[in-house]
């Protein structure tokens, strides 16, 4: 971890048009906790509901792409990381505290909020508010290393990024139960089971396939964003 | 003695050399075909044609899954001698493909331009700030429906060629023809006026695709629990969140076709208040363009 690099990132995620969507997300969760409150809908199926689909389906994804590529890919995009490049840091010390600094952000904007929202609807009962929280924080990790490995790896890494998210865990995970596997959405579900005790939540990925498929995604894609780095090339595109 | 230094030469010394420039004395085409060149040049820029061949790999692709269905339906139009997707249907089922290639390729038609602060270099020609925006629009607009258009198309031609028993499904390949106008100029105007609030391409895909993510799991989480506490009027309105559902619900009050959700759209006042707000979201994101332009245009 190197402070002086966290710092800057951080003002360069937050200080920009980016924290936006970054707000925007978490608002939108706790703005439909309310409105189930408001309809008097406040049991554990609406609540689950909201969890799956809104929560760890929707917004966890995209604050992970956001955050995730936002680190690294607009100082590549630019060329300015050639400055950082050109320090005596080693380069997977960058990619660590940049992972970091990203992981901290989806603590911040996905697992809060998500504790939030679910402790606004049902308190804590059946464990739902805390399972889907240590589910968002876990699945949070492990999005912010995957989509940064795609920002150092390829130009396009927002575009790869929600192909994944949109058409692999949602289209095809939704019609192919063996692809849920390999999906971080599922993952983070199975986690948030571990919890959570409701009846109206079944995670489909076994747990003993879901920890050690986040620790060797999670480490894997840092160590590899970190050997990246450090034969990056600054070629221009298109 | 001191000599007096003589008075320089009157008249000019330098010379100007000719190297050969030459006027352009052929006809000027003016205002309307800048437009035209510009809307041309975006629309094969959306393909990525003319560009690198990176560029060209997700349009095409994205393409290709939108055809998927066609081919598989025509397939086994002919095998088991039964109508396959409806027409009607098609971009509902595809809205997630529809969506990303949305996202993917708004970006490029406006940020490289805001970013390289090129806007100037367009705006010394005839064409005004408006037309600019147009252009832009038109060639998402095109894409779009060309991305509906060529399956629809291809699924009708395979229809009539197979000749099923009974009528051709005619009334309901135009209905589609003509809502996919409508998808496009929607989708297109949303699209393009999201990503020119940003001259980063990426943070202009993730926004775009942030948008289209947001407004359908807010409308699947609200019907899924408005018909659980059995809201079901309640429930109906909500599936008008998603925009492509929104569409769809003046699809059935335009043309009669069925209603491609679970459990239909508003009766009575849903396909007006449906087809306002299609025309009403258009209006905000053209005026927020046009004055995002006039801004970026000054500066």
């Amino acid at each position: 971890m190197n402070s002086v690099v966290a710092g800057i990132t951080y003002r360069a995620v937050l200080g920009r048009r980016r924290v936006l969507l970054l707000i925007l997300l978490p608002l939108v969760l706790i703005g439909l906790a309310l409105i189930l409150r408001a309809v008097g809908s406040t049991d554990e199926k609406a609540t689950v509901t909201l969890m799956q689909v809104y929560a760890i389906g929707t917004m966890l994804p995209l604050l992970g792409l956001i955050a995730g590529t936002g680190t690294i890919a607009p100082e590549i995009d630019d060329g300015t990381i050639i400055h950082l490049l050109s320090k005596p840091i080693s380069r997977p010390m960058i990619a660590i505290t940049k992972f970091a600094v990203a992981a901290s952000l989806l603590a911040l904007f996905a697992a809060v909020p998500t504790f939030a929202a679910s402790y606004l609807l049902i308190r804590n009962e059946a464990g739902i508010a805390s399972g889907f929280a240590l589910g968002a924080l876990i699945g949070g990790i492990a999005y912010a290393a995957v989509f940064l490995l795609l920002g150092v790896i390829t130009r396009h890494a927002v575009t790869i990024g929600i192909i994944y998210a949109v058409v692999w865990e949602s289209l095809v995970g939704g019609l192919v139960p063996g692809a849920r596997n390999f999906s971080i959405q599922q993952w983070a579900q199975t986690f948030a089971g571990q919890i959570s005790t409701s009846d109206f939540f079944k995670p489909t990925v076994s747990i003993g396939f879901a920890i050690p498929a986040v620790l060797i995604v999670t480490i894997g894609a840092v160590l590899w964003a970190g050997q990246r780095l450090r034969s990056l090339s600054l070629t221009g595109d298109e | 003695m001191s000599e007096t230094v003589p008075a320089p030469a009157p008249g000019p010394t330098g010379v100007i050399h000719d190297i050969g420039y030459r006027h352009y004395d052929g006809p000027r085409l003016g205002r309307g075909s800048a437009l035209a060149a510009l809307i041309v040049h975006s629309l094969r820029g959306v393909f990525g044609l003319g560009r690198t061949a990176r560029a060209k790999i997700m349009p095409f692709l994205l393409a290709g899954v939108m055809m998927l269905p066609a081919v598989v339906s025509i397939a086994v139009m002919a095998m088991i001698k039964r109508p396959g997707l409806s027409y009607p249907s098609y971009a509902v089922t595809m809205q997630a493909v529809l969506a990303v290639f949305l996202a993917a390729q708004s970006p490029y038609l406006v940020a490289p331009d805001l970013r390289f602060r090129v806007l100037p270099l367009y705006l010394s020609r005839p064409v005004k700030t408006g037309d600019y925006v147009a252009a832009k629009l038109a060639a998402m607009a095109i894409a779009l429906f060309l991305l509906v258009a060529v399956p629809l198309t291809t699924l009708y031609v395979g229809e009539l060629l197979i000749d099923l028993p009974g009528p051709p499904h005619t009334h309901d390949y135009f209905a589609a023809l003509a809502t996919s106008v409508v998808y496009a100029v929607l989708l297109a105007s949303v699209g393009v006026a999201l990503a020119s609030f940003t001259p980063r391409r990426g943070l202009g895909v993730a926004s775009v695709i942030a948008i289209y993510l947001l407004s359908s799991a807010i409308s699947a989480v609200l019907v899924g629990v408005l018909f659980s506490v059995s809201r079901d009027s309640a429930a109906a309105w909500a599936w008008l969140i998603n925009p492509f559902f929104l569409v769809d619900a003046v699809q059935v009050w335009l043309f009669g076709t069925s209603p491609n959700n679970d459990g239909g759209y508003p009766p009575g006042a849903g396909g007006p208040v449906a087809a306002v707000a299609v025309l009403a979201v258009v209006a905000l994101c053209v005026t927020a363009l046009v004055l995002r332009y006039r801004k970026a245009a000054s500066s």
